[in-house]
């Protein structure tokens, strides 16, 4: 694989961590402008404790999920009574401040004789983990689609668990899961925590490829894009989010001649899809559809094994 | 079995329900009717926790349940269907029974998350008993949202008896049903009561509500005027005024 696609492979798979982090908030019908935070948060506390702390990645990236997971939860439980409207600029609120906060802290370690910590806006570097490891970004490819695999499972698995369906009936009408006996609150910052954890993830392994990351890097527009993957994607099944990813960095972003137009004919597709399918392509509806089919040819099949 | 006492509910000015009192026996099926906009689907609000009350106590089994929220009278004991169906619709009909059914086994195992969906043997047996009782087995796979309108109904009751309450707030099941369902609704109205579960039953359709129920509550703007047996409350006079007054419904009662 050349280096390009290697690069651009590795993009979607970071990114898909924010756009299922982002997902699972839908799920729960909350829009969030704010993942972008946790995504920073991850790369930023990930990057600090393997450059200035000499941990190993595979330690720093739990730390760096149960720091992020952690904040995600209080901004989760603050912004409880807010809906809607209100909760999105919450949200944008939060991650612009956990923006600026990157901006105006430095705080560097001496490490080989170098300076090396958080450092406002000249950003974090020196994040060498991957290179003093010699890892290509072949490997990074590997660990960070291992973990994907790993994450998708676990999505599916939740999807068919009874949290699963909590989580998607508190989206679907908070009121009447209320009635069914859910404790509402409760499950939104459990929701609210595990999708901080999730996009500490992308941002972990971002950091630690990119070896330096910027604040800027944590603007509002990878939080616009990462809402837009499931919209798009669809909010019917994990993989929406993915395929969401895909038809960005994948498609409009590695075909060369759509280049200079690429948010022009991003923010088209958005809305385009918004009006004709406003739960995305993947939508709970074809998945329906898919999983009847599914199951009627398997249904067919033992059938058919069982009159032969 | 449910005591109301003294409750109220205002809205701005509005006097939605006013210094209501009435008590639910164990095992009757209750009716509360009235002319529309009398109070009686912000009575069923108040007891399911939905609004919390200007004044009054609402007691459940011996517990205060006033300002209990919509998932702690869910767990008393108290489901309920809604005037205006709401389902999950983009959820199988399956899937909607089990959500409900699975807050009962909650609370029996205490264990919210460890319900793998099918994996409990016995919550996936319940919710083939409701789909049988509401016969709606046939659509199982359905989405909610795509069922007709009776059937609707049908799984709305369904969905609040599978939460396996002791007592069941039902909000006009029988509006826009044919008189053939209606009859249907009447005979599973039967059933649960012989069952053991308590109901009270909100209703304009007058067809079942002098049929089903052992008592009925009358209300008009918020208070009650009347309460007794179906037909004392037929021959009493403050109901027929306040039937014929409103304009509406005259004709049923």
């Amino acid at each position: 694989m050349d280096d390009h696609v290697i690069t651009v492979l590795n993009n979607i798979g970071g990114f898909s961590f924010i756009a299922l982090s982002a997902y699972l908030l839908l799920l729960s019908g909350e829009i969030s402008f704010g993942q972008q935070a946790f995504y920073g948060i991850g790369a930023y506390a990930s990057g600090m404790m393997t450059a200035m702390f000499g941990l190993s990645f595979w330690l720093a990236l739990p730390l760096a999920m149960i720091v992020s997971g952690l904040a995600a939860a209080a901004v989760g439980g603050l912004t409880l009574r807010l809906r809607g409207l209100y909760f999105a600029i919450a949200t944008l609120a939060f991650a612009e401040t956990v923006r600026l906060i990157l901006v105006a802290t430095t705080w560097q370690v001496e490490v080989d004789g170098e300076p090396v910590g958080p450092n406002g806006s000249e950003g974090l570097g020196n994040i060498r983990w991957g290179f003093d490891n010699e890892y290509e970004p072949v490997d990074f490819l590997w660990m960070i689609y291992g973990t994907l695999g790993i994450v998708l499972l676990l999505f599916f698995l939740m999807e068919r668990s009874r949290l699963g369906s909590i989580i998607r009936t508190i989206g679907a009408d908070r009121l009447l899961a209320e009635t069914q006996g859910i404790a509402v609150t409760r499950y939104k910052i459990l929701v609210a925590g595990l999708a901080g954890a999730l996009a500490a993830i992308g941002g972990a392994f971002y950091a630690h490829i990119q070896t330096t990351v910027y604040p800027e890097n944590f603007d509002v527009m990878l939080g616009v894009h990462s809402l837009a993957y499931g919209l798009i994607g669809g909010l019917g099944t994990a993989v929406g989010p993915i395929l969401g990813v895909l038809l960005d960095v994948g498609f409009l972003e590695a075909v060369e001649w759509i280049q200079g137009y690429r948010m022009i004919v991003f923010g088209g597709l958005v809305a385009v899809l918004l009006i004709f399918m406003p739960r995305g392509i993947l939508d709970e509806r074809r998945i329906h559809r898919l999983r009847t089919a599914l199951r009627g040819r398997r249904q067919a099949r033992t059938h058919g094994a069982a009159g032969a | 079995m449910l005591e109301v006492v003294n409750l109220s509910k205002h809205f701005g000015g509005v006097r939605a329900v006013d210094e209501l009192d009435f008590r639910v026996e164990a095992g009757e099926i209750f009716g509360l009717i009235g002319p529309n906009g009398s109070g009686k689907s912000t009575t069923v609000n108040l007891i399911a926790g939905i609004f919390s009350p200007t004044g009054g106590t609402i007691v459940f089994d011996g517990e205060d349940i006033t300002e209990a929220p919509p998932h702690v009278t869910l767990h008393a004991g108290i489901a309920r269907t809604f005037q205006n169906i709401r389902l999950f619709n983009n959820m199988t009909v399956w899937e909607n029974l089990w959500v409900a059914q699975n807050s009962a086994e909650q609370k029996r195992t205490g264990n919210p998350l460890a319900r793998w969906m099918g994996g409990s043997r016995r919550a996936a047996a319940a919710v083939e008993e409701y789909l049988d009782f509401s016969n709606l087995a046939h659509k199982r796979d359905e989405l909610a949202g795509n069922l007709a309108f009776g059937e609707q109904r049908r799984l709305e009751v369904a969905r609040a008896l599978a939460a396996q309450p002791k007592f069941l707030l039902l909000d006009e099941p029988a509006a826009g049903m044919n008189l053939e369902e209606v009859k249907e609704l009447d005979e599973r109205l039967r059933v649960l009561r012989d069952r053991g579960v308590t109901i009270l039953l909100v209703e304009h359709v007058m067809e079942l509500v002098m049929e089903v129920t052992d008592r009925i509550a009358v209300l008009n703007f918020g208070r009650k005027i009347a309460e007794g047996t179906p037909s004392e409350v037929q021959q009493n006079q403050a109901v027929k005024d306040a039937y014929l007054g409103a304009g509406e419904g005259g004709a049923d009662a």
